[in-house]
This record gives structure tokens, sequence and C-alpha cells, in this order.
């Protein structure tokens, strides 16, 4: 186990020191600087304060640092994260295969599985860092811009509306962090399995992005409904529900069960595919 | 210590090795002799693990690769035709990161094994920044980490100057005469092979088509190319002797058995000025059509 250990760090190390790494990292900080800006012009701020004053609640109370920053988790991360999730886990293991180093590291007594393991893992923990940083970034930058105050979350499409007094809010912002993080994580999961096959890169990124836009777009189409239970998209809103009066705790368990359960079979088949692959 | 089975792969239609059969010694330095594309890399994919065989097995210490391989590939090193590294990482945390695939070694034997190869200088410098020497150096270092007793090297004078390629032939001597390794080595290169192997297989489209010391095929005759003067009086001391024959192009080849130096004394005294008596050294293609037996055989890809 410490040595799985040490070659986890090594792995982390290999990822985050490649500088594409951080391009999600930096244009989410941008993003977020221009939602702040945006959000601050007198047009959409008067569509905002329209938005919570008509629901009854003060604008000055609610419009608040927590509130931005979960408007920019809403608006950002479906889309935006998935894009760059899907650029790194899509290069996990085919960036190492076009490059030769895959074939340098299986000169050694380490079995296909473990390698697997270990790129699967990162990618795993590459999400969570990322999201991470977008929900602590977002939520300083709407604290500087807007200070502390309650939490109004509104989702007509999920049915949710959520108004939270400030500490409970804030809390719940950062209990949400993780949910959402396991809600994306799927996305690192299928670029992982798409890097397994044989494959460029860049290719893997953009099949992994394509079944995720086709889930989303499909999803959208009101023929569809009754298929809904069977988009990937459909799961993915699960973090949502925890802003709620009373979480569906049932429904989040049954999302994210699928979730995991198909998390669960990329890892499986991905490693499965490249364990039959000839490295050459 | 290395045993291949009926090794054979075909990738998709295509046909990349035949029932390849050897037996390595060990403590031997064997040659894997063709041209790209001859097989040569696939067989070291095979034997490592990483391309499986169509049919056939390989064995390394009598341990099946396909079956247990990373029983198999305890105490193995490797270096590929272009080794590749994280470029935007430093030499020594590459070694880092190689070496912990195998078990975790102490700084000191990194330090030892990079003075080996004598990359101490540049060692914490980004591999991005490295010549394609100082690359292959960190390749055998990589190889050489943690103290395998065979070796595998793949094309490992590619690409490299004259001086590297005399360094890398010192350094593999080295390893097999004093540390006792079993290297098998890979090359489209006669005078790397030549000069370093005790033994050697070569392969042409997949097929093995010859096995054995060096000096069994270069064949029973020596060639040499002769200038003399006067050629006339020279050509004539030639033909009175049946050992040798002569080719266009002054081209003298000595049957098994007879010396060139006979030759040169009857030159002498018959007052022939010999200017040069040179070996002439076959090339590969030369081999390919000498061992399938015709010079009108096709030529490797």
């Amino acid at each position: 186990m410490p040595l799985f250990l040490t070659q986890l760090r090594f792995e982390l190390l290999k990822m985050f020191a490649r500088k594409r790494t951080y391009i999600g990292f930096g244009a989410f900080l941008l993003m977020e600087v221009l939602m702040l800006y945006l959000c601050n012009l007198s047009k959409p701020k008067a569509h905002l304060r329209h938005l919570i004053e008509q629901n009854g609640y003060g604008f000055d109370d609610y419009f608040s640092g927590v509130t931005l920053a979960m408007l920019i988790l809403l608006w950002t991360t479906t889309l935006m994260g998935s894009l760059y999730l899907a650029l790194v886990s899509g290069d996990l293991m085919a960036k190492e295969v076009e490059e030769g180093t895959m074939r340098m590291l299986l000169c050694r007594p380490i079995s296909r599985i473990r390698v697997t393991l270990l790129k699967y893992l990162s990618a795993v923990i590459y999400t969570f860092s990322l999201i991470g940083f977008i929900g602590v970034t977002a939520l300083l930058a709407g604290l500087i811009d807007r200070g502390y105050g309650g939490l109004i979350f509104i989702v007509p499409e999920e049915g949710i509306f959520a108004v939270v007094e400030p500490a409970r809010g804030l809390c719940l912002y950062l209990l949400g962090m993780p949910l959402l993080a396991l809600s994306m994580t799927t996305i690192s999961s299928i670029g992982f399995l798409f890097s397994c096959c044989n494959m460029k890169p860049a290719a893997a990124s953009i099949v992994t992005l394509s079944v995720i836009f086709l889930d989303f777009i499909f999803r959208g189409i009101p023929s569809f409904e009754s298929l809904h239970p069977y988009f990937i998209t459909s799961h993915l809103s699960a973090w949502m529900h925890i802003y709620e009066a009373y979480p569906p705790w049932w429904r989040m368990i049954e999302d994210y069960s699928y979730l995991l359960g198909l998390d669960l079979t990329c890892l499986i088949l991905g490693s499965a595919i490249f364990l039959q692959r000839d490295l050459k | 210590m290395i045993r291949l089975e009926r090794l054979s792969k075909v990738f998709g239609s295509r046909p990349a090795l035949h029932e390849l059969s050897l037996d390595i010694p060990q403590g031997q330095i064997f040659g894997l002799l063709g041209h790209n594309g001859a097989g040569k890399s696939t067989t070291f994919g095979m034997i490592l693990g990483q391309v499986h065989p169509t049919t056939g097995a390989a064995f390394i210490r009598d341990i099946s690769v396909q079956q247990h391989r990373l029983r198999a590939l305890q105490g193995v090193g490797a270096i590929f035709e272009t080794p590749a590294f994280y470029d935007y990482l430093s030499g020594w945390t590459n070694l880092r990161i190689f070496t912990s695939y195998t078990r975790r070694l102490p700084d000191s034997e990194l330090l030892e094994t990079v003075h080996f190869v004598g990359l101490e200088a540049r060692i914490h410098d980004l591999v991005r920044v490295y010549s394609h020497g100082m690359r292959q150096r960190l390749a055998l270092a990589q190889a050489l980490l943690p103290r395998p007793d065979l070796l595998l090297l793949d094309e490992p004078a590619e690409g490299l100057d004259p001086e590297g390629i005399h360094e890398m032939r010192h350094l593999i001597l080295r390893l097999n005469r004093e540390h006792g390794m079993t290297v098998l080595l890979s090359s489209h290169l006669l005078s790397e092979v030549e000069q370093v192997c005790d033994r050697i297989a070569v392969l042409n489209q997949g097929r093995m088509i010859f096995q054995g010391k060096w000096t069994d095929l270069t064949g029973d005759t020596l060639r040499y190319r002769l200038d003399a003067d006067p050629w006339e009086k020279a050509a004539a001391v030639i033909a009175t002797r049946p050992e040798l024959s002569l080719a266009p192009g002054k081209i003298l080849t000595v049957a098994h058995g007879h010396d060139i130096a006979d030759l040169v004394t009857a030159l002498v005294q018959a007052r022939v000025k010999i200017r040069a008596v040179e070996p002439m050294k076959q090339s590969l293609e030369e081999i390919y059509l000498d061992l399938v037996g015709s010079p009108s055989a096709p030529a490797p890809p």
C-alpha cells in the first residue's frame, strides 16, 4: 500500500506539473471575474433584483456573495467543467501511450490494472481539485463583491426554489462542493474510458464531450421526457437538491447510485480495453 | 535467460512475426539484427508483455511473460529506440517516477547509476533540454535501476553521433563483463552488432533467417578490395591460385581456411606493388541476399 501511495503521488505530480492541467483553473478564474462584472452591470442586476424581490425577499439580504457563487457554479460547471475535465481525462492514458512513456512504464513489473487504477484515481483527485478550486474562488470573489448574506437558489427546470439563512447557506454551499465534484467525476470517468481506447488524446476528449453534449441535447427534447432517467445529465444535477428545504434524499441516492455505477463501469471497461491492447 | 517458443504476431491481417524460437543463455550479449519492420520491436514488445502474441510464448528465467508478467519482469531493464520521458520534469524526477513502479530506491543508488552513465552534471535539468545522447543515457540509467540482470536494448545506438555510439558500446560491454548482465540488443547497424554481440539472430519480414555466431554469418569466404600495380601482373598471380576469385571492381574473394597474407607474399615476390588490401564488410542487404540465397530475392522494406 505505501508503494501504491508513492506511485499515486507521482501520478499526481505528472498531472499537476503539466501546464495544460491548469487551463481549467485559469479559465474558471477568468470566467468568475467576468461573471462578477456582468452581474454588476445595471440591466442584469435589475433582472436579479426583480427575480429576488418578486418572491418577497430583500435584494440586499439575499443577493450575497454565497448566492453569487452559487450562480457562477450553476451557470458554468456543467458545460465548462465538462470541457476541462474531458480535456484532462482524455489525456490520461492516451497521452502516455502516444508519447511512448506508457511503454517505458510497462517495462517495469507493474500490472496494467494497477496503472489504470492509479490513472483513474488521479482523474478523480483532479476533478475534486478543480471543483474545489472553482467553489472556493467563486465564494471568495462573491464575498469580496457582495459580502456575507443569505442564499437564494432558483432552478425552475429541476423544481428547486431555495431560500436559506446566511450561516446555513454557507454550510450548504460548502457541502454542495463535494457532491458536485462527485457528479462531475462521471465526466472524468467517461474521458478515462475513451482514453483507454486506441485513439489519440484529442479524439478521446472530443468523444467524451460529444457524449455529454448529445446526452444534454437529447434530454432537452420534449419527446424524450419519458427517457430522462436514462440520460447521464439528468443525474448530474443531483447535487443541487441539497439546497432544498427538504432534500429528496432517496432521489439523490438513486442519482448517485446511477452515477457511481456508471463510473465503475467506465473504470472496469476502460481497464479491460487497456489490458487487451498491444502497446507498440 | 530468455526463451521464445514459436512466437508469432499478426496485426490485423499483417503478419509481423512468424514462429520465432530463440534461446538466449545467461551472461550473453545477443543481437537481433534486421531492417525496420523486420519484427525486432514486436519481439521486444512480446518479451516485455506489451504486445500479446498471436501464438507462442516468451519466457524469462523459465517464467512465462504472458502468464506471470510481474514475476518475469523482476530484474529486467529495457530501453527503446526513441526513449520517451516526461519532458516537463527533470531527469532526476523521471528516474524517481520510473523506479517507483519497481520498488522504492535510496537516492544513493540513483546517484550511483547517474554517475555510471555520466549524467550527473545535468540530471536536475528538465529533460526537454536534453540532447538525444543525454536522453539515451537517461534511458540507460532508468533501465539499470534497480540493478537488473537482463537488459533489453532496442536500437540503443539509434540517432547517436559516433562518439555516443562508442560510449554506448563501451557501456554495454562493461555491464556484461563487470556485472554479468545478459543483454538482448536489437539493431539494424551491422557494425554495432558485430562489435558487441556473442551471438545473433537475423530477422527479415518477420521471419528468422539466421541464428548463430557472427563469424558463421559472414560465411566461409572473406572479401577484400585489392589495389596493386601493375594490375595485369597481379591478376595473373591471382589466376594461378584456386582459393582466390576476382570480381569486377578489383574485389577478391578468399576461400575459407586461406589467408590473404599468402597472396600478399606472392605478389611481393612477383614484384607487384601493393597499394591497398582492404577487407570488405557486407552490408545488411548483402547478408540478407546471401541468407535468402538469391540476388534476386526481394529487398527488405
